[in-house]
């Protein structure tokens, strides 16, 4: 055979031919739908590794402004930024109306605070809500993230990140080895997406138990990064848990692990046909006050639209 | 230029998002037809993975990576088309009659038609890896990535395609060459 009829030429050959021209039109349309669709805001993780700390604060300060707008904009009813009512001394956290206000230097106020309020293109929406139970709590509103002391870091930190309205979970085979081990079809329900992450490498899973939150049913699951894990041997440095929807992409790691010895409680609720996680995490030096507050804050969640 | 304009498309400026879509559009296209083999699907599989992209573009997080980050929704959006199509036209399978760009003079007439009904026969992940990798010259590792597959999935879909064409090529000499002899 000559090197013309090699068929491997050949297939190359074959695939170099065809059609290689987006019509105008295609652009047009996509023009027409972009200016109508909304672009989804990005929850968590609480910080990349490799972030100059001093921007931290700056750059999660503008991701939960624009979060915020969009709650405030989709939220039927919701108040004007700037404008909005605030907790009345006089009530109780029981009674009163959820902050809209961030966090300031000293935290959240103690009573509801709106973790979330997600909507779907589709419409689907969900609003969860927690109780804060003391002082030095810091998130802000609709953002899915609250840190104690707004340290999430070992040895001390503890905190609690959320993702709404997850429809496809890919939970990596090796969270160290992450790059080369996500699945090609994904958790599409809380039990595939429990037992995905009980199969987890090196995570120490505990077995998963059955758990009602909010009037919502789910599963929880206990998860350890090794203490002696070195994230930095990790692909590109990271201790990567899941990927939430499919087209995150190459760069999509939606969560991912602060350092060694983390310890996350991952509750995932199916909430009207939606899956809710919630990750609540702290490290073995964690006050037991801190981790205590956490779960009260957590089994406080309600849900509502 | 591309970051600059990913990061604009980021926060929400259409006009950038557009300008980016130009840049990268006819790539696009380039592996949509030739995964699904039709233009119309083709064009629909594009403009889904645009307009995905523009919605997820702040999970972005770095925007050098956009196009490849893109090409993997694309390969998602042709795998939705293809399925698609599979549902309403079950065993209906016709030849491209598309007009094709830069033919070339090594392929006879017979090999483009056994090449086209084996391309046919593959699955749709098949044909994407294939057309990664023969397309844009891409690794296995670099398809794998590009895919957002593990690389020994990649590995395996490549060999079985691949097999798959050569056959149908031998198979297609084998057949002149008999009927050359009983001539």
């Amino acid at each position: 055979m000559t090197a013309s009829r090699d068929p491997d030429r050949l297939i190359h050959a074959f695939l170099g031919e065809g059609l290689d021209e987006l019509p105008d039109p295609v652009y047009d349309a996509v023009r027409d739908r972009i200016e109508t669709t909304r672009q989804r805001a990005v929850i968590g993780p609480w910080r990349t590794s490799d972030m100059n700390r001093y921007l931290k604060p700056g750059l999660a300060a503008a991701a939960v402004v624009v979060i915020a707008v969009v709650a405030f904009n989709l939220l039927p009813g919701a108040p004007a930024p700037g404008g909005g009512p605030t907790p009345s001394p006089s009530v109780s956290p029981s009674e009163a109306e959820p902050s809209t206000q961030p966090s300031t230097a000293a935290g959240l106020p103690e009573g509801p605070h709106v973790l979330f309020n997600f909507q779907s293109l589709e419409g689907a929406s969900v609003q969860m809500t927690v109780t804060i139970p003391a002082p030095g709590w810091f998130g802000d509103w609709g953002s899915g993230i609250l840190l104690k002391n707004d340290n999430p870091d070992p040895p001390e930190g503890s905190g609690m990140i959320v993702f709404a309205g997850v429809e496809d979970l890919y939970v990596y085979g090796d969270p160290c080895a992450w790059s080369t081990t996500r699945p090609d079809t994904p958790a599409t329900t809380v039990d595939e997406a429990v037992a995905a992450l009980a199969a987890q490498a090196s995570r120490d899973a505990s077995a998963p138990a059955d758990i009602t939150l909010g009037g919502y049913t789910g599963k929880a699951i206990t998860l350890h990064v090794p203490d002696d894990a070195n994230l930095a041997d990790c692909d590109e440095g990271i201790f990567a848990m899941f990927q939430e929807s499919a087209v995150s992409g190459v760069d999509g790691v939606s969560r991912y692990a602060q350092g060694p010895g983390q310890i996350d409680e991952v509750w995932i609720l199916d909430v009207d046909g939606l899956m809710v996680v919630i990750d609540w995490a702290y490290y073995e030096g964690t006050p037991a006050d801190d981790v205590a507050e956490l779960r009260a804050i957590v089994e406080s969640a309600t849900f509502g639209e | 230029m591309q970051a600059t304009l990913v990061d604009q498309a980021r926060r929400g400026d259409a006009e950038a998002f557009d300008s980016l879509a130009r840049m990268v559009g006819d790539r696009c296209m380039g592996i949509a037809f030739r995964i699904l083999r039709d233009a119309d699907l083709a064009e629909d599989a594009v403009q889904t993975a645009f307009i995905s992209a523009w919605r997820e573009l702040r999970s972005l997080r770095n925007p050098d990576l956009f196009e490849p980050w893109l090409h993997r929704i694309l390969t998602h959006a042709c795998y939705a088309e293809a399925r698609h199509r599979t549902r309403w036209e079950a065993g209906i399978r016709l030849l491209s009659v598309e007009p094709v760009h830069g033919l070339d003079n090594t392929l006879t007439v017979d090999d483009r038609d056994q090449l086209e009904r084996a391309l046919r026969r593959l699955t749709v992940e098949q044909r994407a890896v294939l057309v990664f990798h023969h397309y844009l010259g891409l690794s296995i590792s670099e398809v794998a990535e590009r895919i957002g597959i593990p690389v020994g999935t990649a590995k395996s879909r490549l060999h079985h395609a691949t097999r798959a064409m050569r056959a149908s090529l031998e198979a297609d000499a084998r057949s002149s060459t008999n009927q050359e002899r009983m001539a």
